[in-house]
């Protein structure tokens, strides 16, 4: 028979490897092997590891670990004198706890649901914190591995992950620091084609002009090729499998030629095994430095000390005993050779590799804090649901005061209840477990596209992920079953058997309110946290921007655009009949990208103090996005710099009183290359998300900056119309990808965050809810079962149902209320401070809290009115006969 | 005696041992009875009540070869001896008196 690459998962054979006895442990893995083997090509993997644990739990038995017997001592027969069983007293336990359960289905149901979803959200974010901490934790040496950024000092301090090009090339040339230094510069979503006959594919994929020793500096490890040589020559480049498969399908790759935007051609030299998911670095193509010049020259050249451009990134390895500040001592001193005059001073500082996952301030997409509040929220979740089993099992405990009072007549010990108890949890919680797993694997693919990230469930072979199932599943029964299997075993058996068991001796009553106060706060605080999000949000969409985001599509122009064809295109595309207007601009009023720039003011010799976003346009930006103006004209249409178009933050910035005193003042920026006077004062928009601020802009007519065509359609026939653009764009441009988006898309992009915040927040309040309506149900029965007879007296004495039911309501109201007092304030400042993100932002109205307070009541109300009605309405015959 | 005594499953386990004859392991015991019986026989069960045949000393046991398919692990061989024999042939000589002895009638209900 064939045999499959899998195999059997290691954990479990050395489980059986402990057990066995020696003289049956070679014949049993063979065994289990084999059967393994054959149900991998049968069956697959999956049901194959299944069905080994399986098989091991059978193989369970007293012979499984018994010795051979010796000849000597004992006859022949001797297998049949076996000692007493000691699973014969667990298998009776299992056997009373599986009765109990059975007959008390509801509570079994509800303490199964509660702590099935707390374990399952703790898996998930198990899972998650350790996916994030374990990224780019596999490179050798990673803790002299360094990034080094740029701190950017002006009216406050602005944080860079990248440098200016030289800084690297120099830093490795003048020092001996760095054991390697790698320059790369990054390119996201570039044109990428392949050439063949006549046949042209087209590509969008990251690609990145490293120096070859940055395959020194991280392990990504090369399946073809030379790491040290394949990036040397220009015109190399290195790809990685997934790459490699999408390009050239089964083909070999090396040798193969792509080209970088139509203009360069490479030759693939190498492969890279592909990157692990649990790195930040995700660039598929790897091409040679020595191209970068080809591409952007100012980039590539020795003295673009000027500006920093993000793509340009510089990794280092610092050589043993090298410190961190020694290294830093020297930064400082390109900057005062290289940038003598500029205003905004550079710190260059060098970032660990193990912060740049965490880092926000440098683009990091997790931050460790976030991390803790999940830690923290997890384990939240898991000690309230512990807690309301505990009040479960409390309230429940008095239906069993005669079986315990008749064990220990017969001579069971307190030990041995305390431990029949636990036992029982443990078939609970183990019960809960299997339900949280399959739940956690179920959410899995949803969290994996919520939090964009890659993590995968093998159980066979995380022995991480079953050590943390195990623990938790250990702690959690003793947690939860330990103080309810105290009190059971602590009964004395006269009373219980007489039926005599009061409430005072279980006890406890105000753990049990503070429990629920606590959940009930953090419910709230949850949901006014939700409700203030979803304001601000909907605040933030549907709020007057200052311009139209409607029906207008962002159509990128491809690249190598000659003036001509711009005009052309524009002239094509306003013909299409559905086409309101167009303009070429650099981008959106309100966009992320943004070319922000220092200016000199009215001939002043200083540049002023903020820096001010310049936005390339032609003269039909205006109307295309219906800004107004508050002073002056429009731009006249030009292909050079003549005329500015200011906004009002420019001229409130410079401390003109109207708008009207900054018209005809002539501004330079671009280094002084642009100078021209301003003829007219557009009303404030917003040019960034509601987070920020609204800057300064000049808007002019600068052609080499237009990069897309926007363009006002009628929604009517928008069909009909983008294809018709589609087709002109593609006639211009045959060789390149059409992408187009439409601006109030991307606008809504900005606040990515925030709505998956929301998200986040929305399923932890309801599983909080849930889980602080559980605790409720187990408080309510808690009471129902503590006041049976006060409630059979005051009935027999004439008090109304509802007079009664009050007895419930008056103690909910009252936790409810404490506990919204506490929440309140809480959320209120936790959400003031959220806000503060925000320069743009709503008020937390009254109604935000009325709303919650009413939400609980309702939630509250729903869950204790069936529980307590049925208090009330028993017979008080029946509960006050017992006495 | 008490050693000489089959129950249903050891003696259905005997058989096949007896009919693998050479190549007769858990495994293919296994399979063997998974075929016949039309039941799932789990790998434990099987494994138990060899152990316990071999102690009856109605079978004896060796070690086979090692083999890949086993990750390099040997099987244990197991062979019915002269006791094992005459235990087989006991339970049928038992069962067909009793089949003999049915008369014609006895199923007619």
């Amino acid at each position: 028979m064939k045999s499959s690459n899998y195999l059997p998962p290691r954990w479990a054979e050395r489980l059986i490897e402990r057990i066995a006895a020696p003289h049956l442990r070679e014949e049993i893995l063979g065994d289990l092997f084999e059967l393994f083997q054959q149900r991998c090509t049968r069956l697959g993997r999956m049901p194959a590891q299944w069905l080994y644990l399986l098989d091991i739990m059978l193989l369970i038995h007293p012979r499984l670990w018994r010795r051979i017997a010796e000849p000597g001592r004992l006859p022949h027969y001797s297998a049949d004198f076996s000692k007493s069983n000691p699973i014969a007293m667990l298998s009776n336990y299992m056997k009373v706890a599986a009765r109990n359960l059975k007959s008390n289905k509801a509570y079994t149901l509800i303490n199964i649901a509660g702590l099935a979803l707390g374990m399952s959200c703790a898996i998930l974010i198990f899972m998650l914190v350790r996916y994030h901490l374990s990224f780019d934790n596999f490179h050798a040496d990673s803790d002299r591995i360094y990034r080094i950024v740029t701190e950017q000092h002006r009216d406050n301090i602005d944080y860079q992950r990248s440098v200016p090009a030289p800084l690297g090339k120099v830093f490795r040339n003048d020092y001996t620091f760095g054991e390697k230094v790698a320059r790369i510069a990054t390119f996201e979503e570039s044109l990428i084609t392949l050439k063949n006959g006549k046949e042209l594919r087209k590509f969008k994929d990251d690609l990145a002009f490293a120096e070859s020793d940055f395959f020194e500096i991280f392990n990504f490890p090369l399946l073809q090729g030379n790491k040290a040589t394949a990036l040397e020559a220009p015109g190399t480049a290195i790809i990685t499998e997934k790459i490699a498969e999408k390009y050239f399908a089964q083909e070999n790759p090396i040798g193969k030629v792509f080209w970088f935007d139509n203009k360069i051609a490479f030759t693939v030299t190498g492969v890279l095994k592909n990157l692990p998911e649990n790195s930040d670095r995700k660039t598929g193509i790897y091409v040679s430095y020595n191209n970068l010049k080809a591409f952007s020259p100012w980039l590539a050249s020795d003295d673009s000390w000027g500006g920093i451009q993000d793509v340009m990134q510089c990794f280092v390895r610092l050589r043993p005993g090298v410190t961190v500040s020694q290294v830093e001592k020297v930064f400082p001193g390109y900057v005062k050779r290289y940038r003598p005059t500029n205003k905004n001073v550079h710190h260059y500082k060098l970032q660990q590799l193990a912060d740049v996952h965490f880092d926000s301030r440098y683009d990091g997409p997790m931050e460790r804090r976030n991390l803790w509040i999940l830690s923290v929220i997890g384990l939240f979740l898991i000690a309230t649901a512990c807690a309301n089993f505990v009040n479960l099992a409390t309230a429940q405990a008095f239906k069993r005061s005669k079986e315990v009072g008749v064990r220990k007549v017969l001579g069971g010990g307190k030990g041995q209840l305390f431990w029949q108890f636990l036992s029982e949890t443990l078939v609970i919680s183990t019960a809960a477990i299997i339900i949280a797993l399959v739940l956690a694997c179920l959410i899995l693919p949803i969290a994996n596209s919520f939090f964009d990230t890659k993590m995968s469930v093998n159980l066979f072979s995380d022995r991480l992920l079953l050590s943390f199932i195990l623990i938790l599943g250990i702690i959690v029964t003793f947690f939860a079953g330990s103080y309810p299997g105290l009190v059971l075993a602590r009964f004395q058996p006269i009373a219980a058997l007489k039926g005599k068991m009061s409430q005072a001796s279980i006890g406890g009553f105000n753990t049990r309110r503070i429990l629920i106060v606590i959940q009930f706060a953090i419910s709230q605080i949850l949901i006014i946290g939700m409700v203030v999000i979803i304001n601000q949000m909907r605040y933030a969409n549907q709020a007057n921007l200052g311009f139209d985001k409607e029906a207008i599509i962002m159509l990128p122009l491809g690249i190598d655009s000659t003036n001509v064809k711009l005009k052309t295109l524009k002239s094509e595309i306003s013909a299409i009949a559905g086409v309101e207007k167009v303009s070429l601009c650099f981008s959106a009023p309100a966009s992320s990208e943004a070319w922000n720039n220092s200016i000199w003011f009215d001939n002043q010799s200083e540049e002023v103090s903020f820096p001010t976003s310049i936005k390339a346009a032609d003269a039909d930006y205006i109307t295309t996005f219906g800004l107004e103006l508050a002073a002056g004209r429009n731009i006249f249409p030009t292909d050079s710099v003549r005329e500015f178009l200011v906004n009002e933050a420019f001229t409130r910035k410079l401390n003109f009183k109207t708008p009207q005193e900054a018209i005809g003042k002539v501004i330079a920026a671009n280094g002084g290359t642009m100078v021209a006077p301003i003829v007219g004062v557009v009303k404030d928009f917003h040019d960034r998300s509601f987070h920020e601020d609204i800057n300064a802009i000049a808007i002019t007519t600068f052609n080499p900056n237009y990069s897309v065509l926007a363009i006002k359609v009628n929604l009517a026939n928008v069909k009909n119309t983008m294809s018709a653009i589609e087709k002109a764009w593609t006639a211009k441009y045959p060789d390149q990808i059409f992408e187009s988006q439409f601006l109030d898309e991307s606008i809504a992009r900005f606040y990515e965050t925030e709505e998956r915040m929301l998200k986040l927040i929305q399923v932890f309040s309801f599983v909080a809810i849930f889980i602080g309506a559980l605790g409720l149900y187990g408080l309510v029965s808690f009471m129902a079962a503590q006041k049976t007879k006060e409630i059979g007296i005051r009935k027999v004495l004439g008090g109304s149902i509802f007079e009664v039911l009050w007895i419930f309501g008056k103690e909910f109201s009252a936790l409810i209320l404490i506990a919204f007092a506490i929440a309140a304030p809480i959320a209120w400042w936790v959400m003031n401070g959220w806000l503060q993100d925000f320069k743009f932002q709503i008020k937390i109205d009254v109604w935000v809290f009325i709303l919650t307070l009413a939400s609980t009541f309702l939630i509250a109300l729903i869950t204790v009115f069936y529980r307590a009605l049925k208090a009330v309405r028993m017979d008080p015959v029946k509960s006050l006969r017992s006495e | 005696m008490k050693g000489t005594q089959l129950g249903e499953f050891e003696e259905v386990v005997l058989l096949s041992i007896a009919m693998l004859y050479d190549d007769a392991y858990s495994v293919a015991i296994l399979e063997a009875l998974n075929k016949r019986l039309g039941r799932p026989v789990s790998l434990g069960v099987v494994h138990r009540t060899m152990q316990r045949l071999e102690e009856k000393k109605m079978v004896k046991s060796r070690f086979g070869e090692a083999s890949a398919e086993r990750g390099g692990r040997r099987k244990r061989l197991y062979i019915i001896t002269m006791a094992g024999e005459h235990a087989l042939r006991e339970a049928r000589r038992v069962r067909n008196e009793l089949w003999d002895g049915i008369s014609e009638t006895a199923f007619g209900n």
